[in-house]
């Protein structure tokens, strides 16, 4: 009783409709231009934060400290808008752990304060101190830690014992060396890591400063690399961009798998309405430099980016051309209007959540037990992406894509990694 | 029985498709969770008298058992208020965490089960009350202690967390999926809609248990981990994963209203399997022997969504939509 012959009859007219306005293929080739972009964008910034990390470490001060922070708060601009191209598209699945895994027992990388514990039971090494530690036990095995390598952070260090919280590499990685633990708690402030843990000879503080610029440095060095290296498989001839044109069903379906398990598993659930529901401070997505309101804020823009065809870069240019939206629209023109309709709002009740942070209102004060302003703020954005999944699910009905393809390998693969 | 959703299809007509709907209701999900409000409220009065482990313990199995045909429902005021119930899985420990916190600062919110409402939801519902219960570190508490009034105060919490999900499902929610359709249902557009969201309940219900239930305790083979057994601690992890299988089953059948032989071969299969299982709580995982035991269930409750999909899904033409377990 579901797919009845109307709907096949009003794929068929769509299919016709769309031929005349816009193809499929037309469709995703904006969404691979605009991918593209997005990572072009992203590998740009992190080159700046590169920039700002050398100088940090080469002439450390409060001034490299606070500009080499504000690059890193850039960076994540363009790449939040980029996490709606992870689920639908393997090859970034594949590839996003070592770029923005979260959360992170981050006593692995650095010191940590005496109230966040040591090994506990779900991860021997959350506190293991890479930068203070030149040799360690990893798994029975004798590490030499003496020189910090990429090999060593990313074969040795990232996921270690098979654990995801073990984060060596990627965004979150770099905030905790830029800004150290929020030991604020539900409190006003962020990370307050000072410049000296980053000077030379006696101004050091907290020791091993040549050990944490190293490891700081080569962190950034594999942000780049990898930015470069996804940037490549959307460009012209790439595989990520080869992969969604071979079959313009699976390439459309790929699209929105990316924007429902983004809206609705992802964000609306583990990231906002989880950390809600346990009042804890560090579940935040950025919980060192408290920028959380802008993490899921980009996110919502993102996935509404993809939709309507239309990105803006960082240089102020549009990126844009026949979308989804028009696909829709050409067909059935109530579902495309629910569909922006509930992207806009959702986009809305994200930007409410940004606009109080930025007013001093912090993600993780938001979060406090009882705190009833934090909470409306925060499901507010939960329910407007719940129901934008609703009317994507809508769209893959109407479109008549064999349905989703749901998101669960990785737990299988990996079953330790499930609540990553 | 078999032919008349086909005969519909052809004609292009939808069936009182809220038929289904309404079975799914009204066989198990309304008395399920009519059942779990009541055991829920005997456990809240057992340990309101008695706050002592041991007679505790009885009731709170029965309330467990009773939660697991509508645990993994995540549709309705089941969205958001599954989690508090049952919060697991807890990969950093918060449940721990967070009651060490409580008994340690004697927060006073322990003593009000109103105000409890508020905290986090790692410190409450059945896992909460399940570390207080069963583990080594908390269960040795007298009557009378901050702990001792720390399991009334989540007893009684819960029975309130039963309560509201029983008003909510038999009231308006039930009434939203019924409707499907109906002008004015701003929910589900169409009756499919709600047959979908069914639908999608039970296989991402199956996956849950596949994925989470058995593939986190077997981890990979060099590395097991038993630890991360659901419920290992009141040795229930093989328990839950029956009565959600049997779950999903039901609520499959009461959906299709035709026979479903491969779909009840599976659940038979998953019966079987879990039989051979030695260790209720999965520990022995981390032998060969238990390894291979639990792959073999693992595999036949996997095999148990296949049939679904196929007997049930496929004959209606629906594919699941997005669940909570998308995203990683």
């Amino acid at each position: 009783m579901l797919r009845t012959s109307l709907t096949t009859a009003m794929v068929v007219a769509l299919m016709a409709n769309a031929a005349q306005a816009q193809t499929a293929a037309d469709v995703l080739e904006t969404y691979a231009d605009i991918a593209e972009a997005k990572y072009a964008d992203s590998l740009r910034t992190a080159e700046a934060l590169k920039d700002a990390v050398t100088a940090l470490t080469e002439t450390p001060s409060a001034a490299t400290m606070t500009a080499a922070r504000q690059a890193w708060l850039e960076a994540r601009v363009p790449y939040q808008q980029t996490e709606v191209f992870r689920f639908g598209n393997p090859i970034v699945d594949d590839w996003e752990g070592q770029v923005n895994a979260w959360p992170l027992d981050e006593g692995l990388i650095d010191y940590v304060d005496s109230t966040y514990g040591g090994p506990t039971d779900a991860n021997q090494l959350a506190a293991l101190n890479v930068i203070a530690n030149p040799t360690f036990t990893l798994s029975g095995t004798e590490i030499d830690a003496t020189e910090i390598t990429p090999d060593l952070l990313r074969e040795a260090l990232h996921e270690a014992d098979g654990i995801e919280a073990n984060v060596a590499t990627g965004y979150h990685s770099i905030e905790f060396l830029l800004w150290g633990q929020d030991l604020n708690g539900h409190g006003d402030g962020a990370g307050d890591r000072p410049w000296s843990d980053y000077a030379e000879g006696d101004a050091c503080t907290n020791g091993n400063c040549d050990r944490r610029a190293a490891y700081l440095n080569v962190a950034t060095d594999l942000l780049v690399s990898d930015l470069d290296w996804i940037t490549a498989q959307w460009a012209e001839g790439g595989a990520a961009r080869t992969a969604l044109m071979a079959d313009e069903k699976a390439g459309l379906s790929a699209i929105l798998t990316g924007m429902g398990s983004l809206s609705y598993g992802e964000t609306a659930g583990e990231r906002m309405r989880l950390g809600l529901m346990l009042n804890d401070p560090e579940e935040e997505h950025s919980c060192f430099a408290d920028n959380t309101h802008n993490d899921h804020y980009y996110n919502g823009i993102g996935i509404q980016s993809v939709y309507l065809g239309q990105y803006v870069r960082v240089d102020g240019t549009m990126v844009s051309g026949p979308s989804l939206s028009n696909l829709v629209a050409a067909n059935d023109p109530g579902l495309d209007m629910e569909m922006r309709t509930r992207l806009s709002a959702a986009v809305l009740a994200l930007g409410r959540i940004k606009t109080a942070a930025e007013a001093g209102f912090a993600y993780d004060e938001m979060l406090r037990r009882g705190n009833e302003g934090g909470e409306a703020l925060i499901m507010g954005g939960v329910e407007g992406l719940i129901a934008q999944t609703r009317s994507i699910e809508r769209v893959v009905a109407a479109l008549d894509l064999g349905g989703i393809k749901i998101e669960g390998s990785d737990s299988l693969d990996n079953p330790s990694a499930v609540f990553q | 029985m078999r032919a008349l959703p086909i005969l519909a299809l052809t004609f292009g007509l939808a069936l009182p498709a809220s038929a289904d709907v309404e079975t799914a209701l009204d066989r198990h999900i309304l008395p399920a969770f009519a059942a779990f409000a009541d055991r829920a409220d005997a456990l809240a009065q057992t340990a309101a008298l008695d706050c002592r482990p041991e007679a505790v313990r009885p009731a709170y199995q029965a309330a467990f058992d009773a939660w697991m045909p509508v645990a993994d429902l995540r549709l309705g005021p089941s969205e958001t208020g599954a989690l508090s119930v049952a919060f697991w899985p807890d990969p950093r420990g918060a449940t721990q965490r967070t009651l060490a916190r409580f008994i340690a600062e004697e927060d006073p919110v322990a003593l009000n089960p109103q105000d409890y409402a508020e905290v986090s939801i790692a410190a409450r519902g059945l896992f909460a009350l399940e570390m207080l219960l069963y583990d080594a570190a908390f269960a040795d508490y007298a009557p009378g202690s901050y702990t001792c009034d720390l399991v009334t105060t989540i007893a009684a919490d819960l029975g309130h967390q039963a309560a509201a999900l029983d008003r909510a499902w038999q009231t308006d929610f039930a009434q939203t999926l019924r409707s499907a359709g109906d002008a004015g249902n701003a929910t589900y557009l169409s009756p499919d809609e709600a047959l979908r969201a069914l639908y999608t309940q039970i296989l991402s219900s199956v996956e849950f248990t596949t994925d989470r239930r058995l593939g986190q305790p077997m981890g990979s083979f060099d590395r097991p981990r038993p630890t991360l057994a659901e419920a290992r601690r009141s040795r229930r992890s093989l328990r839950n994963v029956v009565l959600a299988a049997e779950a999903a089953h039901d609520l499959a059948a009461a959906l299709a209203d035709w026979d479903l032989p491969e779909t009840d071969a599976a659940l038979g299969r998953v019966r079987l399997a879990a039989e051979r299982i030695e260790d209720p709580a999965f520990q022995d995982v981390a032998a060969p022997q238990g390894r291979l035991r639990a792959e073999v269930l693992q595999q036949a409750v996997a095999d148990l969504r296949q049939t679904i999909e196929v007997e049930i899904g496929a004959e209606y033409g629906i594919e699941p939509g997005f669940n909570a377990l998308d995203g990683d």
